[in-house]
């Protein structure tokens, strides 16, 4: 799953800039490696390095020329809400379509119309998705555009305004999510902690961590690499792992700013 | 107003396929009389209110379906090409006109009447063409009216609930993706000796799915002023070689023979000058060039394969004429003994029967000499038989054992594709199932092909103030060609994915007797040559149908490696063959099977994806 190359910055400038504006979000966990930072700010990852680096149950998105101008119209300032919409859209799709990759299967052989038999496969039943509200909530069209009448749960997470800690405010999920594969919907990680509250929720009701995937547009190797170290079972998959995550995802999204 | 349609029916063959058509169903005489040259019908089929002879009406102002007539003088009896298919035409031609039309039908098909050499056409008033009249938009579309069957009854095929019309268009390029070079029959003749009816007969007995019929007439020089008034006082020497363009006859002849797609100029006769819109043409199987001067120039001597001359008797052909002259088109034995004995007659001593030295066979007595036009007929068949017009098999049969070409780019075959593909291949899946999974298929398919085309890389600057160094699409002009009827399916994700995108679409049908793919419909973007294209259609066997349309994009200049062929399914056979005749074309599946059967569908396949998306299957196919 690995083509082409990957979109590098500019050298200096972007470097700086990044580190500056990520600074505050990078605090909790990325001062201890600054020269790992620095080298992820000039090339964002390519899969092979994101497997090298964070373990393989990481995944980025095949990164052909297509997601590239994907990303680039959402991360463009000049976008309009409409086109961004349309092409966040599509990139969730992808995202969506490629997250169900990891769903666990059997083989199946099936015959065709013209009498020969193809050896195909069968996706296990007893799939949900649960989406982090609000950003999480975009992801859902997708999902429901790939799995007709999946059963779809949500988790509230919000950062009190002081202490800037997240906190689950509300959760609500199918009665036997414990038995099923969880398809957690979060599209930006910038420091992470918001998606370690909500895997926190999915354990504490009972689902094992290698039953959770989780779709993500956009990572910061910082965040990448809380998760996979918090929860190294769980399976992460993204488009593109950036030092700069587009915050205002959810906001331009929902028309909200 | 006669001549107007008279000239188009020559330069288009859409009427033979019509009246070929009409023969056959309702066996109208006066049709057969129209194209035999000989046009004496009444008009059975239309009555005229005495109220409506004298009002002049504008032809914008009519509705379509009304009828459009053009009489004499009320006194007159009227002549009127009556076409089965329901469009009438009073034909005539006089001064002292008082044109009424009668059309019941939009569509704007012409009169076919008999092929008289445009000496004749002195109305002053002037009309528009009733492809012009009929309000319609000009349009890059072709295939379906310029067929022509010579038996409507072998031209449609009922199985089950299934009707087939195999009148489309069959290969003109070989299993090499190359142009086939069409068969160019050249018929020359004096006026009025029937080079029309004999050119006719012949793509009757020829049975060949796809000719196209050019007449002399269409290159005739535009006029000036002072030409003009001598045109009207019979003067002006329309037999002469000096009165036809030439350069540019050779051009359209030149392009059409290379298949391309040629814009054949339509003349009026009535202002002597080019209509502003052209009638655009096709290379065929076989091309059929006739006019009275069709030997005279060297070079177009030299695109002719075959050179057939219709000698008549001049008694026979001078009764015709004058035949034809008074009684259809009201002018007076003088006008038309004048301009015979000084005009037609010495052109046809001094530039027409000496050309008869270069015909390969003499058709004495024109259309009614039924052993040439056999002979001919059978000389062309082996001709065309020589050239390989047989693709489908040929194919099938060839690249076993080869490596995929670089052109190939498979989807990445992960599970889901994979589950996908067991979704829709499996043959007790619900057609709402069949719908719902083959969709999100063709979306993955779309997005990878899109990614095929070329990028270039940009900087954009984002909210967070940070420059990201990103890809843009070079171009935003891409346009979907769908092949009809399975190609449809793809549509909606194009339209998905690529914002107001523009979709062309091709009809390719398999014509059940032969196994060949045939061409019966296109209609696409006019400026199709700047767009990239993506071309769907949902399974691809032997690939003739998909070299076809590539073959057909290729005809409207858009460059090679500007297309990208997308499909679910393709069979290794049918990508070799593509890949092979058209290397630059990007070839996307998402899965790639091994065989095809003997009824050319790809093994273990989907089975017929069109007919199991539509819900038109039936109930043994295989």
């Amino acid at each position: 799953m690995c083509t082409g190359g990957s979109p590098s910055s500019n050298g200096s400038q972007a470097e700086e800039s990044s580190e500056n504006d990520n600074q505050q979000e990078q605090r909790s966990s990325t001062e201890q490696e600054p020269e790992q930072i620095q080298s992820t700010a000039i090339v964002s990852c390519t899969p092979e390095e994101v497997l090298a680096d964070y373990g393989e149950n990481i995944k980025l998105l095949t990164l052909n020329s297509q997601v590239a101008e994907l990303l680039t119209i959402i991360r463009d300032k000049n976008t309009t809400r409409s086109d961004f919409k349309f092409y966040a859209d599509r990139l969730i799709r992808l995202v969506i379509e490629e997250s169900l990759n990891q769903l666990p299967y059997t083989d199946c052989d099936v015959e065709t119309p013209t009498g020969a038999i193809y050896e195909g496969l069968k996706y296990r039943s007893g799939n949900c998705g649960v989406s982090i509200i609000r950003s999480g909530e975009a992801m859902e069209q997708g999902l429901r555009d790939c799995c007709r009448s999946i059963r779809i749960g949500k988790i509230l997470v919000e950062s009190d305004a002081n202490t800037h800690e997240a906190r689950v405010v509300y959760a609500r999920f199918p009665d036997d999510i414990g038995s099923r594969q969880v398809l957690l919907m979060y599209p930006i990680m910038s420091t992470g902690n918001t998606v370690l509250k909500a895997v926190n929720v999915l354990r504490e009701h009972g689902v094992p961590e290698k039953c959770i995937i989780l779709s993500n547009l956009f990572c910061t190797p910082a965040a990448a690499r809380t998760v996979v170290t918090a929860f190294p079972k769980m399976k992460i998959l993204t488009s593109e792992l950036h030092p700069v995550a587009p915050n205002h995802f959810g906001q331009k999204y929902f028309g909200t700013d | 107003m006669s001549s107007i349609t008279f000239l188009c029916s020559k330069s288009s063959s859409n009427n033979i396929n019509k009246d070929a058509n009409a023969k056959g169903k309702s066996a109208t005489p006066s049709s057969v009389f129209a194209a035999a040259g000989l046009l004496t019908p009444t008009p059975t089929a239309i009555s005229i209110p005495a109220t409506e002879t004298l009002q002049q009406q504008q032809p914008q102002q009519q509705s379509q379906s009304q009828l459009h007539l053009q009489l004499h003088t009320p006194s007159k009896k009227v002549k009127a090409a009556v076409k089965s298919n329901g469009h009438s035409h009073i034909d005539d031609r006089s001064d002292a006109t008082e044109p009424i039309f009668i059309d019941a039908t939009s569509m704007g098909s012409e009169l076919n009447c008999c092929p008289a050499s445009p000496t004749t056409v002195p109305a002053k008033s002037a009309f528009e063409s009733p492809m012009r009249r009929s309000g319609r938009r000009q349009r890059t579309t072709s295939i379906g009216n310029q067929t022509t069957t010579a038996n409507p009854c072998e031209g449609i095929i009922r199985s089950n609930n299934r009707t087939i019309y195999t009148a489309g268009r069959p290969p003109w390029y070989n299993c090499a993706g190359q142009q086939v070079e069409p068969f160019v029959i050249g018929i020359c003749g004096g006026s009025a000796s029937g080079k029309t009816t004999v050119a006719e007969k012949i793509i009757e007995s020829l049975d060949v799915p796809w000719v196209t019929l050019l007449s002399m007439d269409c290159f005739y020089k535009i006029l000036n002023e002072k030409q003009h008034e001598l045109a009207l006082i019979n003067e002006y020497n329309f037999d002469h070689p000096d009165a036809f363009d030439i350069d540019l006859l050779i051009d359209v002849l030149t392009k059409l023979k290379e298949g391309r797609k040629v814009e054949v100029p339509v003349y009026n006769f009535v202002t002597h000058g080019r209509e502003s819109q052209t009638k655009t043409m096709y290379g065929a199987n076989v091309i059929i060039f006739e006019g009275i001067l069709t030997f005279h120039s060297p070079e177009v001597l030299k695109l002719l394969d075959m050179k057939i001359f219709v000698d008549t008797d001049p008694d026979i052909r001078l009764a015709r004429r004058l035949k034809r002259d008074i009684s259809q088109r009201g002018r007076d034995l003088k006008g038309v003994l004048k301009q015979y004995l000084n005009m037609v007659k010495p052109s046809y001593a001094n530039y027409i029967a000496p050309t008869m030295a270069h015909a390969d066979i003499i058709v004495p007595r024109g259309g009614e000499n039924t052993v040439a036009i056999a002979l001919i007929v059978q000389h062309v068949h082996t001709q065309l038989q020589l050239r390989g017009f047989k693709l489908r098999e040929t194919l099938a049969n060839s690249y076993k054992d080869q490596p995929m070409p670089d052109s190939l780019h498979l989807l990445h075959p992960t599970p889901q594709i994979k589950g996908l593909h067991t979704f829709i291949r499996c043959k007790n899946t619900s057609r709402d199932e069949f719908i719902f999974y083959s969709k999100r298929l063709i979306r993955l398919v779309i997005e990878y092909a899109l990614s095929l085309f070329p990028f270039k890389s940009t900087c954009v600057e984002t909210p967070q103030g940070v420059l990201y160094e990103g890809k843009r699409m070079e171009s935003r002009k891409i346009c979907g060609v769908s092949i009809l009827r399975a190609g449809e399916t793809m549509e909606q994700a194009v339209c998905d994915v690529c914002k107001d995108i523009r979709i062309g679409k091709i009809l390719i049908q398999t014509n059940l007797k032969t196994g060949e793919p045939e061409l019966y419909y296109l209609r696409l973007p006019k400026d199709i040559k700047d767009f990239k294209v993506i071309l769907m259609d949902a399974t691809v066997a032997t690939g003739a149908a998909a070299m076809m349309a590539i073959r057909v994009l290729l005809d409207h200049d858009v460059p090679e490696e500007n297309i990208i062929l997308a499909s679910l399914l393709m069979a290794e056979i049918g990508v070799h063959s593509i890949a092979y005749a058209f290397p630059k074309v990007k070839i996307v599946t998402s899965a790639l099977d091994p065989e095809i059967n003997s009824k050319f569908y790809v093994i273990p396949g989907i089975g017929n994806f069109g007919d199991r998306y539509f819900g038109t299957e039936p109930s043994d196919e295989y």
